[in-house]
């Protein structure tokens, strides 16, 4: 019994004088392993956001100019981008619905979406529906072969034209 | 003559062998006994899930309506059809509609397997949403078990989003515009929503990508998290006392004292005294009248029958309407009007006003609301009954907002036409 007792009364002295190191280790541990953890349910989502995409390059030739005789409203569906000629000046106009990401449809009037009933008139200004913006417009430029080169990088002030 | 023992003794093992090896696995004769009832329920793996002995409310069809129950059987069958299915099934925008061709026209049993999956998800949506109004409506998910209230809520969510997933799988026009629509009503949720589309899709629109994760979100994260949910869901029924029920008349209240096994059985003859160390207003022991039944074979049978029944409708369903299945994607045409599934119509209706409002604003507010419904109603009274007098106010608020709900739902299904214009359904 003595024999038993004597180790715990020298370590109780020892003993209050650990309390806080030990508060503190194990609050050290928490933070460490509950840390981790949240660190590393982080990194999936870091590993699911994909650093290259496979989808439609921003930048893409259509053609030459010529092939946009004046007057021209071409809807390039696979570009969802419009193409726009009125004399000798050119524009790109979105196709992608503001609203919901539809592709709008090119009509007299404008645009119209099929999926919500979003309208626009033929600048791409908001005429009814429920679209927040109007359809951004895209830069158009000429590359050095000749060929017309729309940016779907970079958005342009409505009425901003390229002349060709 | 130990010869001859051992030679008996080997004919003997293999004559008693078919016994042996049954009662290996049973360790229980059919019951004849309250005993061996009792025992038949917590020695057998897949029935000691229950509780050996269940109250009489629990078993009143009218009470429940076996709603949560078929959504678990219903969940078992999408888990046995999913799984066959994805035998033939590829996620790839090349091959996936083919896939769905095939099945219909090579592959046996493929569309009625397709069917099937197909009318247990709608059911599935529904019936979570019923059983949810069921337990609104009778107020169960008052303390103690507002908590298993949260979970169910999660339950909801789940399945939505699983049938949100599964919904893009068949890369028809239908699917692609509604994930297309889907997707980008997540973009309008403030500061993370192009980040929270972005990682969905894993492009900038819908395509390869985004099919390869909706597909791996369908067949494993959603399904393993709905699992990991309804094992929660269910251990919780019974550490909140199993399902509720009204109040019990005080002077019969019970008294929960934990009584020593041994002690419980000596005084009383009772053989199931392990219950008087689970917490909780079922404890058997002391002078009560015993208002609940053996779970064998009375919880037991009235399941069975409910999952005979759940199979049987859905059989039914799938013999007589197929899986609808449209053209294979047309990235440039949109179909018009594009719709959305028939429980994400409502939803698409309100986003037909304010994209931001209507799909993510008001769902949030309403999703909150959910959640916290058991802490903002503290009223303990009106457990247990359908419509209680107790709970108008409450049950009328929710009543409320199921209806506009269903009318949103409605308008989005039956008066909207080409460029969502309103439209006469007659």
């Amino acid at each position: 019994m003595p024999v038993a007792q004597r180790p715990r009364m020298t370590a109780a002295p020892s003993e209050q004088e650990d309390m806080p190191r030990r508060r503190l280790l194990s609050w050290f541990t928490s933070v460490g392993l509950f840390g981790s953890a949240v660190l590393s349910a982080f990194s999936n989502f870091v590993f699911i956001k994909p650093r290259a995409t496979y989808g439609q390059p921003a930048r893409f030739a259509i053609g030459k100019p010529e092939e946009f005789p004046p007057g021209t409203r071409i809807s390039l569906d696979a570009r969802r981008v419009c193409i726009v000629r009125e004399g000798g000046k050119m524009a790109a106009i979105s196709t992608t619905c503001t609203h919901l990401g539809c592709i709008v449809g090119v009509s007299d009037t404008g645009f119209a979406c099929p999926c919500h009933g979003s309208r626009f008139d033929q600048d791409g200004n908001i005429t009814g529906g429920p679209a927040p913006k109007p359809l951004p417009w895209y830069k158009v430029s000429l590359k050095p072969n000749g060929d017309l080169e729309v940016d779907k990088g970079v958005e342009v002030m409505p009425g901003t034209y390229y002349n060709v | 003559m130990s010869q001859a023992t051992k030679e008996a003794g080997l004919w003997t093992a293999v004559k008693e062998l078919p016994g042996n090896f049954w009662s290996s696995i049973f360790r229980n004769p059919l019951p004849s006994s309250d005993l061996e009832r009792a025992s038949t329920s917590f020695t057998n793996f897949f029935l000691h899930i229950h509780p050996v002995k269940v109250h009489r409310n629990t078993l009143r069809p009218i009470y429940t309506l076996g709603l949560g129950l078929i959504s678990f059987f219903l969940f078992l069958i999408l888990m046995v059809t999913g799984i066959l299915l994805m035998f033939y099934y590829v996620p790839s925008t090349t091959q996936a509609y083919d896939r769905m061709l095939d099945l219909r026209g090579s592959v046996a049993f493929g569309t009625f397997l397709r069917n099937m999956h197909r009318w247990s998800a709608h059911g599935m949506v529904a019936v979570v949403f019923l059983h949810m109004c069921r337990v609104f409506l009778t107020g169960a998910y008052k303390k103690p078990r507002e908590f298993n209230w949260v979970l169910g809520v999660g339950l909801l969510l789940v399945t939505l989003f699983l049938s949100f997933t599964g919904y893009l799988l068949p890369w028809d026009q239908l699917a692609f515009w509604a994930i297309t629509v889907g997707t980008s009503i997540a973009g309008y949720a403030p500061l993370v929503g192009q980040q929270i589309k972005f990682l969905l899709l894993g492009d900038a629109t819908v395509g390869q990508e985004a099919l390869l994760r909706f597909y791996v979100l369908h067949v494993a994260v959603l399904p393993a998290t709905l699992m990991l949910l309804i094992g929660v869901h269910f251990w919780r029924i019974r550490k909140d006392g199993g399902l509720s029920r009204p109040e019990e008349p005080a002077n019969l209240a019970v008294r929960v004292t934990a009584v020593p096994v041994e002690k419980a059985v000596e005084e009383k003859k009772r053989t199931y005294g392990l219950v008087g160390f689970v917490r909780g207003p079922f404890t058997k022991i002391g002078n009560i009248p015993d208002n609940s039944v053996y779970s064998w074979p009375n919880l037991l049978m009235a399941e069975l029958f409910v999952f005979v029944l759940t199979v049987a409708a859905i059989l039914t369903l799938s013999l007589l309407f197929h899986a609808p299945l449209e053209e294979p994607v047309n990235v440039m045409h949109p179909p018009n009007p594009a719709k959305a599934p028939w429980y994400f119509l409502g939803l698409q209706e309100m986003v037909s006003y304010s994209a931001f409002w209507g799909g993510i604003g008001i769902p949030t507010v309403f999703v909150l609301l959910l959640l916290l419904a058991p802490y903002l109603d503290r009223n303990p009274r009106g457990v247990g009954r359908w419509f209680a007098r107790e709970r108008l106010l409450a049950n009328t608020i929710f009543i409320t907002l199921v209806v506009v709900k269903v009318i949103f739902i409605v308008i989005g299904a039956f008066f909207r036409g080409p460029n969502w214009s309103f439209v006469s359904p007659w």
